[in-house]
């Protein structure tokens, strides 16, 4: 039944490749399933007896959990500050996609419709900041934001950060979008004599919508899932976000497993699925601008 | 006074007559700059140009000279006083020396010290042995708590500052060098100084003396007459000038002659004051010495302590570690030599100083009186819906992104860290020295003592070659797994296709830093999944994190899960796109199944999968989260990779200067495969 019908070579290898590799893909996911369900801090998935045969052995490494309870999931989320680093990281998020599209749309709409000077070295000099190595920057932003500016531990300060940092990938996805809308329209609209802002307001930003919402997503996503950045910044543990919350759970000397798979989940099921559905622009949108970091 | 000369002298006269010419004249200039009247326009709005360019190069070079003079001045005062207390303080030290440190003859010492002192300072000596206060002037200590007397536990502090000092005096004595201050200063809250010093007899440590100056006057700030006038003067000359003169060339070239002598001028003014200040100081350390040696020959005698050895009170006036500075002879006379070179030493910082300003007040004139100014205005105004759109993004790059950036590569060329970070970078600074640091250490590894090779992990080549190593498994692990499984998952009527899509691409979709310590767990000695597998087959447990190769394993396979979605995305997005007409038309001519693929399907993948390996090649060499939540650099920082390793510095080590050296390495390594990578993808599609 699993014949092709033109080569008469059989699926079933293929299968077989393909079910082996996707086990080992959603292992790891189903393991932290596991723990987030199994009521305990533990990461082991069962308790070994004194003298484990084979099949305890095989019980511990089923991701499939002794006994079924949401206690991590609501203990997480009552018990510990993690709603709090949740709420952090939503207003962080929700921020940076709010000022770093904004600031991504009216740049890259210069940058599409305008000629001047200073256009090109722009457009090369966003390319080329995607290089700076992320190390080089901390130091200096750190020193900016901390001791300078104040920002130490805030939501504003992160916000900042990761807003200006997302710009250039905006920027560039942006003005390919721009750059393919025809510019007839425009010259339509200011024959009517309507001013630029008008323009970009009420013809250009509506014809973007989608390429603006898939910006705006990638950059919710990018700062959802940020840590270096918020773990060098926020440095009191009520201003963590979650990723840094998530890693104070299983680093160091702390072991609270459980907690630490369900937060996972928690914050990972919205990205996942955004990203599932935003992969395909992801891919052209990378590929198109050739290097980037 | 020498301040007040230069206000009289030369061209003076004829300036001060114009003075009200440029003032009146400089609003109207200042618009003038504006490029929709000038520019164009010959005559009046062009010389109206040099001349604003000299009011805001002069007067911001001034200003900021101004600033910096009187800083300088303020921190010579306060030298200055220091040295005053110091000078005192030792010759107090020497006579309760003389008394052994103790007992009614240092108390008479102090008491006799009081004296002479100003109002609101005072003395106290500490004895070690059974902790007490043997004399003390301070008010507080007076009644019941009037020395000698056993210290209170609140004053464990003053106690401990006499014990850092004999630490510190030992510490040098074995080292026979200085590294740690033998003297303490402290800012007292009212605004006076503490100064404290250790009393030495016979060779130990016995004790402490501590004096509390009273608050000082605040430093005379230099007068804004001279400031004025270097400014109005030669600006008033040049609008005299650019009257006669016709010719715009000739406009610059007197705007910038007035510019130099109006720098040259207040230079000379500040090399005055300065040079003043420094001599003065010589006086008043002088007469002080002269005044505490008088002083303390008295005390000498009434109390009739040991005269023999001669008080010496040319080391008196001595640096932290209690060496003599030198500037004042033994007998207390300013010596004439080193006074030279000490005001030398002034004279060239201030002749740096305005070299540097010059050179910034200079391209400032320059930049508006040739028209630079008016012309940048002129393409703004052009253009500026453009930059209006682009400035707040534009902004914000360059205040978060930029000029991290460069501030970056400044501090590389710091020994900036955690204890000065606060310091002016110009004081910290080393040159290259943290690159040399850096790319000249080549002992990656040594032998040990047992023959064994010992690696040093820290190397920065050690890191680079792991890094390397890193880039190119992970690279030709997510390519070959990612291209298998795309090439799988496009068989024509597989079933169950986006089922397995969708799995596959999962852990692409995770958030990487939750699947590094996922995996950390899963890698975890006692209770990991992955263990417990090996133990089921029959092996033993491994301590993956405890030797460099499986830590590197560990690492490997998270990144491996994560990064092989990418690949077989981008591989399967291609193979869609080749039309099946052209495999129709190879089996057609009897091309083989191979033959169709080297053919057919690599070229057709070229074009996606080049960008993404250069891209992939880019994020795994930066793949930060992984190595840094999974192996941490376990075991003793094998395992980090170039980024890590820099972040390590700078925020384990607080190395801020190497670090940034460390990442400004990184960055050229990744500007050197850019344009490698440029140059070949533009050769080959030349080719």
């Amino acid at each position: 039944m699993l014949r092709s019908r033109r080569e008469g070579m059989p699926h079933w290898p293929l299968h077989v490749v393909l079910v082996g590799f996707t086990l080992f893909t959603i292992y790891p996911i189903l393991w932290v399933l596991t723990i987030a369900f199994s009521g305990n801090q533990s990461l082991a998935i069962a308790t070994l007896p004194e003298a484990p045969t084979v099949m305890d052995r095989l019980r511990a490494i089923t991701p499939w959990p002794e006994t079924w309870s949401f206690s991590n999931f609501v203990s997480v989320m009552t018990d510990q500050p993690f709603a709090k680093w949740m709420f952090n990281s939503v207003v962080v998020a929700l921020g940076t996609t709010v000022l770093g599209v904004f600031l991504a749309c009216t740049a890259a709409y210069a940058f599409s419709r305008f000629k001047f000077p200073g256009q090109r070295t722009g457009l090369m000099a966003f390319l080329v900041s995607q290089m700076f190595p992320g190390t080089l920057m901390l130091i200096p932003l750190y020193i900016i934001l901390v001791q300078w500016l104040g920002l130490g531990s805030s939501r504003l300060g992160l916000i900042i950060v990761y807003a200006t940092t997302s710009i250039p990938f905006s920027v560039w996805m942006l003005k390919g979008y721009f750059d393919t809308i025809p510019k007839d329209l425009e010259e339509a609209a200011l024959m009517e004599g309507a001013s630029v802002g008008r323009i970009f307001w009420t013809i250009i930003l509506p014809l973007a919508k989608p390429a603006v919402a898939v910006t705006a997503l990638f950059s919710f996503m990018t700062a959802w899932n940020e840590f270096i950045l918020a773990a060098t910044f926020m440095d009191q543990e009520e201003m963590y976000t979650a990723p840094v919350g998530l890693r104070f759970f299983v680093g160091g000397f702390s072991q609270q497993w459980g907690y630490f798979a369900a937060g996972s989940i928690i914050v990972s099921v919205p990205v996942v699925f955004l990203f599932l559905y935003l992969q395909k622009y992801l891919v052209s949108g990378l590929t198109a601008g050739s290097v980037k970091g | 006074m020498s301040a007040s000369d230069p206000q009289q002298t030369g061209d003076g006269r004829e300036g001060v007559a114009d003075r009200p010419l440029p003032e009146s004249e400089a609003p109207p200039s200042l618009h003038s700059a504006d490029p929709r009247k000038g520019g164009q326009a010959p005559g009046a709005p062009r010389h109206m140009r040099v001349l604003a360019g000299l009011v805001l190069a002069l007067g911001l070079v001034l200003a900021l000279a101004h600033g910096l003079l009187s800083r300088t001045v303020e921190d010579l005062t306060v030298q200055r006083e220091d040295r005053r207390a110091l000078v005192s303080l030792h010759a107090l030290t020497d006579l309760v020396e003389r008394a052994e440190g103790s007992g009614d003859a240092a108390r008479a010492v102090v008491s006799a010290w009081q004296d002479q002192m100003r109002a609101g300072s005072a003395v106290r000596v500490i004895a070690f042995s059974g902790i007490k206060l043997e004399a003390s002037t301070f008010p507080e200590d007076v009644g019941d708590k009037a020395a000698p007397r056993r210290l209170a536990r609140e004053e464990k502090p003053i106690y401990d500052r006499g014990q850092r000092l004999r630490t510190a005096v030992e510490t040098n004595q074995e080292e026979g060098g200085a590294r740690k201050a033998e003297l303490e200063t402290e800012l007292l809250s009212n605004g006076g100084r503490q100064v404290s010093a250790p009393v030495e007899v016979d060779g130990s440590v016995v004790g402490m003396v501590e004096m509390a100056t009273a608050p000082q006057a605040p430093a005379p700030k230099p007068g804004l007459g001279p400031l004025l006038l270097w400014w109005l003067v030669p600006l008033a000359a040049c609008a005299g000038a650019s009257f006669v003169v016709r010719k715009q060339g000739l406009r610059v070239v007197a705007s910038v002659v007035a510019f130099a002598v109006g720098l040259g001028g207040y230079a000379a003014y500040s090399l005055r004051t300065l040079e003043h200040e420094v001599r003065e100081s010589q006086e008043v350390v002088a007469a002080q010495l002269r005044t505490m040696a008088e002083r303390a020959a008295t005390v000498l005698a009434e109390q009739q302590l040991p005269a023999e050895p001669a008080l010496r009170p040319g080391h008196w006036d001595a640096d932290e570690f209690r060496r003599p500075l030198g500037l004042v002879s033994p007998a207390g006379e300013v010596d004439a030599a080193v006074l030279a070179e000490r005001v030398e030493e002034v004279a060239s910082g201030v002749r740096r100083t305005f070299g540097g300003l010059a050179v910034l007040g200079l391209a400032v004139l320059l930049f508006i009186g040739m028209g630079g100014l008016a012309r940048t205005v002129e393409t703004v105004v052009e253009h500026r819906q453009a930059y209006l759109y682009i400035a707040p993004a534009m902004v914000g790059m360059l205040v978060l992104v930029f000029f991290p950036f460069f501030y970056g590569i400044t501090l590389s060329f710091t020994d900036s860290n955690l204890y000065n970070s606060s310091q002016p970078l110009s004081d910290t600074w080393v040159g290259l020295r943290n690159y040399v640091e850096i790319l000249g250490d080549f002992t990656i590894a040594k032998r040990g003592s047992d023959g064994a090779l010992v690696f040093n992990y820290l190397n920065f080549y050690y890191t680079l070659f792991f890094t390397v190593v890193w880039t190119v498994t992970n690279v030709a692990i997510g390519v070959s797994v990612g291209l298998g499984l795309a090439l799988i998952l496009n068989v024509q009527g597989l079933a169950m296709r986006p089922v397995y899509r969708v799995l596959l691409i999962l852990p692409w979709a995770m958030p990487n830093y939750i699947t590094a310590l996922i995996w950390k767990g899963m890698f975890h000695q006692q209770f990991g999944v992955v263990n417990h597998v090996i133990r089921m087959f029959g092996g033993q447990g491994l301590a993956w994190f405890d030797s460099p190769a499986t830590s590197f394993l560990t690492a490997l396979t998270t990144n491996g899960w994560l990064s092989f979605p990418f690949m077989m995305v981008v591989s399967l997005g291609a193979l869609q796109s080749i039309p099946a007409e052209l495999y129709e038309a190879a089996r057609v001519d009897g091309a083989s199944r191979w033959q169709q693929f080297t053919a057919i399907t690599l070229p057709a993948l070229k074009p996606a999968l080049v960008p993404a390996v250069i891209l992939s090649v880019v994020w795994t060499f930066n793949m930060f989260n992984i190595i840094f939540l999974v192996t941490d650099g376990e075991p003793g920082g094998s395992t980090e990779i170039l980024v890590t390793q820099a972040y390590k510095y700078a925020f384990q080590r607080y190395r801020y200067g190497y670090a940034a050296a460390y990442s400004t390495v990184i960055f050229g390594i990744l500007l050197l495969y850019s344009m490698v990578q440029n140059r070949l993808s533009r050769a080959t599609e030349a080719a």
